[in-house]
């Protein structure tokens, strides 16, 4: 059953005040939302552990919660803050992926990542998406995208700074 | 559903204790009081400037001051805010506190370069690296009650709330230094009072958010 507004804010009021049955209901109620959250953002396999990771995030910083406020933008700001570090993770772990050289391990972490960025790309120009394409995941050098894209290297740099801006910013904003 | 996620659930349910929700009151009465008593500490080590204890005040005092303390207001209270997350809060009210305390430093640059030399001597340059190092200090009750405070919350903006904690710090430090500093040039307290207030903040966005990163 889906709960409304007032009910998740009851809920969380009495879990507050340390209620485990209301808590029980109330983290159920949040599974089911984060996971529909996350489905739209992340890869299925990587699902099962941002919404773990976000459930013991609300646990955590269950006082942040102002009952004098609706309670879902306040769990959507949790969950939007452990996306943003789950991707910069993924992308962090990619990166090291490529300077070691892709040793011919499990590569489903670096195409979980893949997908994430196919959506953000997806609002990017063409010329910057090339350009991140090519040196922040490809591994290439500046001057290597740039024979490979025929953009000069300046506009390389450019193209990645802005990119990688307006990624960031598209994120701080979903 | 996946089971993993449900046993994490009943361990979560298993592990709840009553919490004592963070109050945007209490907050504020937190800097408020960390503000009483950097002013106290000033009164009581360095002492407060004899025209301020006579009821003389100076206009230019009057107007830095009270840029400083509603810059550290406005940052303060935005910091405060960010503690407790919310998707479409709007953090940028202290940026107008923050255009109007620039007014110092650029009205301290027009006056300073229409007196020429006079206006940067040696003598005038300590004076103002005393009050960087003293302001800065007295920064660090409200820098300290700021990141506790956040600590305790779930900032989603640390970069952010780092930089406006150290806003908030450097501006209430300066603030509470004033009424020692017996200097009320405008070239003095826009460029050097000012300036405690860009390195709290510069020194807060690189030193907060690993703090309270969550």
């Amino acid at each position: 059953m889906k709960a409304d507004e007032p009910s998740r804010a009851r809920l969380m009021g009495q879990a507050q005040a340390g209620d485990k049955q209301a808590y029980a209901a109330l983290l159920d109620e949040c599974q089911l939302w984060l996971r529909r959250y996350f489905g739209r953002r992340v890869a299925p396999g990587q699902l099962d552990d941002l919404v773990q990771e976000t459930l013991m995030a609300l646990h955590q910083k269950l006082a942040s919660w102002d009952s004098a406020r609706a309670f879902l933008p306040w769990l959507a700001a949790i969950a939007r803050y452990r996306w943003v570090d789950y991707l910069r993770r993924i992308y962090r772990f990619q990166e090291t992926e490529l300077i070691d050289d892709l040793m011919g391990t499990d590569e489903e972490p670096a195409i979980a990542a893949r997908i994430s960025l196919e959506r953000l790309f997806a609002q990017l120009p063409r010329p910057q998406v090339r350009a991140i394409e090519l040196v922040r995941i490809e591994g290439l050098s500046v001057s290597e995208a740039s024979k490979a894209c025929g953009q000069s290297e300046s506009l390389i740099k450019v193209n990645i700074h802005r990119g990688l801006k307006k990624l960031t910013a598209m994120i701080e904003k979903a | 559903m996946s089971r993993d996620t449900n046993a994490l659930i009943a361990e979560l349910v298993d592990g709840l204790a009553p919490v004592r929700p963070l109050r945007f009151s209490s907050g504020l009465g937190f800097a408020l009081a960390g503000l009483g008593v950097t002013v106290t500490t000033v009164a009581l080590l360095f002492g407060i400037r004899s025209d301020v204890i006579q009821g003389r005040f100076d206009p230019v005092f009057l107007l830095a001051t009270g840029l400083f303390l509603l810059l550290g207001l406005a940052s303060a209270v935005t910091v405060i805010v960010m503690s407790r997350p919310r998707v479409g809060s709007d953090h940028s009210g202290w940026l107008w506190a923050a255009a109007m305390a620039a007014l110092l430093p650029l009205a301290a640059t027009i006056i300073g370069l229409g007196r020429g030399s006079d206006a940067f001597t040696a003598n005038a340059a300590l004076h103002g690296i005393v009050c960087l190092i003293d302001g800065s200090a007295l920064g660090l009750l409200t820098f300290a009650v700021l990141v506790w405070w956040l600590r305790r919350g779930a900032p989603t903006s640390p970069e952010r709330a780092g930089l406006l904690t150290g806003i908030a710090a450097g501006s209430f430090g300066i603030f509470a230094f004033s009424f020692h500093c017996v200097y009320s040039d405008i070239v003095h307290i826009g460029l050097w009072h000012s300036a405690v207030v860009v390195m709290s903040a510069g020194l807060g966005r690189i030193a907060v958010p690993r703090l309270i990163r969550w």
